[in-house]
């Protein structure tokens, strides 16, 4: 890199925090970017000054009903990814950090992304530190009725969507101790919500559980729930879902850290 | 349960409802980056909360830019669709989750916008937008944030800088076409496009801390 490299990308660096700098101008300015660090301090100020400017534009209410289609059209309750990140997004999130500067590098680095391979991503980790842990929810017999999800973050919260069938509250279910490993919690009756509702529990790895809530199911044994709660991500193991009666509905592991 | 009747889904939301509100934490009271991380796990009321909280803010990005609602509200579409798939990537030491969504639904209008390839604004709606984005309520006059910083800048810049600053920031205009617009020298547009830049950036000094 010259002072003449830098001069020239002085030269267009407003252009290019404004995102309106043409293909090839953009290409050569990005890849002096990624090797000049006071080039990339400036160019991420004037991107703070284009965020800034989109901040100027009033709200909109949008036409009717478009929550609804926007929710509808994700593919919810399929999780989006898996618990880490995989190659490609890995990739994105890579050159957005090498790019270094801010959500227009965010940007930036998408709309090249395939075409140039990330050069030298720094050495910080992608995204946030927190995880979302998840897994399926199963009953004693393995059966698949749910997800939960719990996030490690602050503030933490777990939620979870159950589909246990008409009839869960009846004779389906089994008492706790039949499923082999739930009188370790002396005192966790207490918990025990009233009739046509659950309660859910987190269960940790030094075998002790912390009741989080309960909520009610509809007549076909389906319901959604999510309530904050700090959730370590070192020491959280699974939850437990258990009827009125204390028996337990379903229980879900939460797979070792870093083993997928 | 809920006075609408589509059974089992709607008391189900119910549930959900019910259970926050007992634990005194509404999912709209978490905070934007929990709620990011929640529309990652493909959650349907985290989703609804997250698309609530923002909708809005996505909404008048794009229908700004492309002065179609119909088309605005495809974008914003879009921006959710893409928020959700790329939660993962959001960092918020970079910046705020508002920044980054704000940042998603500008690409793509723009991108609509260029796609269409048509002249990106009309002289008329370039005035109004230029009213809209440097009107100063008497309530906002005593506001310290960035954002109203920035207005007052704009407000204060030579007309042509501030047309300049906002069909590139805005509209996504390029120096090209400015130039073209204004019926003036490429070299003229740049260089109004850079003196407003400037202008700008020395408001914004004392906010830099919080964006490392
Ligand atoms: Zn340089």
């Amino acid at each position: 890199m010259t002072d003449r490299d830098c001069e020239r990308l002085r030269a267009v660096a407003d252009e290019l925090a404004l995102g309106i700098l043409p293909g090839q101008e953009r290409a050569e300015a990005i890849a002096h970017l990624d090797r000049c660090p006071a080039c990339r301090e400036h160019v991420e100020q004037l991107t703070l000054v284009a965020d800034g400017l989109l901040s100027l534009l009033p709200d909109s209410e949008p036409p009717a009903g478009f929550e609804t289609r926007v929710t509808d059209g994700l593919r919810l309750n399929r999780p989006a990814r898996r618990r880490r990140p995989r190659a490609g997004v890995a990739v994105a999130a890579a050159t957005a950090i090498a790019l270094g500067f801010g959500f227009g590098g965010w940007a930036v680095g998408t709309a090249i992304e395939g075409t140039s391979a990330p050069s030298s991503p720094r050495s910080e980790p992608s995204g946030s530190e927190h995880e979302l842990l998840e897994a399926s929810l199963l009953t004693v017999d393995h059966r698949p009725v749910g997800r939960i999800f719990a996030y490690t973050g602050s503030p933490g919260w777990v939620y979870m969507s159950v589909d246990l069938g008409p009839g869960w509250s009846g004779s389906d279910s089994r008492p706790a101790d039949e499923s082999g490993s739930e009188d370790e919690t002396a005192g966790s009756r207490e918990a025990y919500p009233e009739a046509g509702e659950i309660s859910c529990r987190l269960e940790r790895t030094d075998g002790t559980s912390v009741h989080i809530g309960e909520f009610p199911l509809d007549d076909a044994g389906r319901g959604h729930w999510g309530a904050p709660t700090r959730v370590a991500p070192d020491t959280v193991s699974g939850a437990r879902l258990l009827a009125a009666d204390g028996s337990v509905l379903a229980t879900a592991h939460f797979a070792a850290q870093q083993n997928r | 349960m809920i006075p609408r009747g589509t059974g089992g889904i709607r008391s189900a939301r119910f549930a959900v409802s019910t259970g926050m509100r007992r634990l005194g934490l509404p999912l709209g009271r978490l905070s934007d980056e929990a709620l990011l991380a929640g529309l990652a796990t493909g959650a349907p009321e985290v989703a609804l909360a997250f698309v609530r909280r923002f909708q809005r803010m996505v909404f008048g990005i794009a229908v700004a830019v492309v002065d179609d609602p119909q088309l605005a509200e495809d974008i914003a579409q879009q921006t959710f669709e893409r928020a959700w798939r790329h939660a993962q990537v959001y960092d918020s030491r970079r910046g705020s989750v508002k920044t980054w969504l704000a940042t998603i639904a500008h690409n793509l209008a723009i991108d609509a916008v260029r796609a269409r390839n048509a002249t990106p604004v009309s002289p008329e709606d370039l005035d109004a937008l230029l009213g809209v984005v440097t009107r100063t309520p008497e309530q906002w006059a005593l506001a310290d944030d960035a954002a109203s910083r920035i207005r007052a800048a704009v407000a204060g810049l030579p007309p042509q800088q501030a047309r300049a600053v906002v069909m590139a920031g805005i509209y996504g205009m390029t120096a090209r076409q400015i130039s073209e617009f204004e019926g003036i020298p490429l070299g003229t547009a740049k260089t109004r496009i850079r003196t407003a830049m400037g202008k700008l950036r020395t408001v914004l000094g004392p906010e830099r801390a919080d964006h490392d």
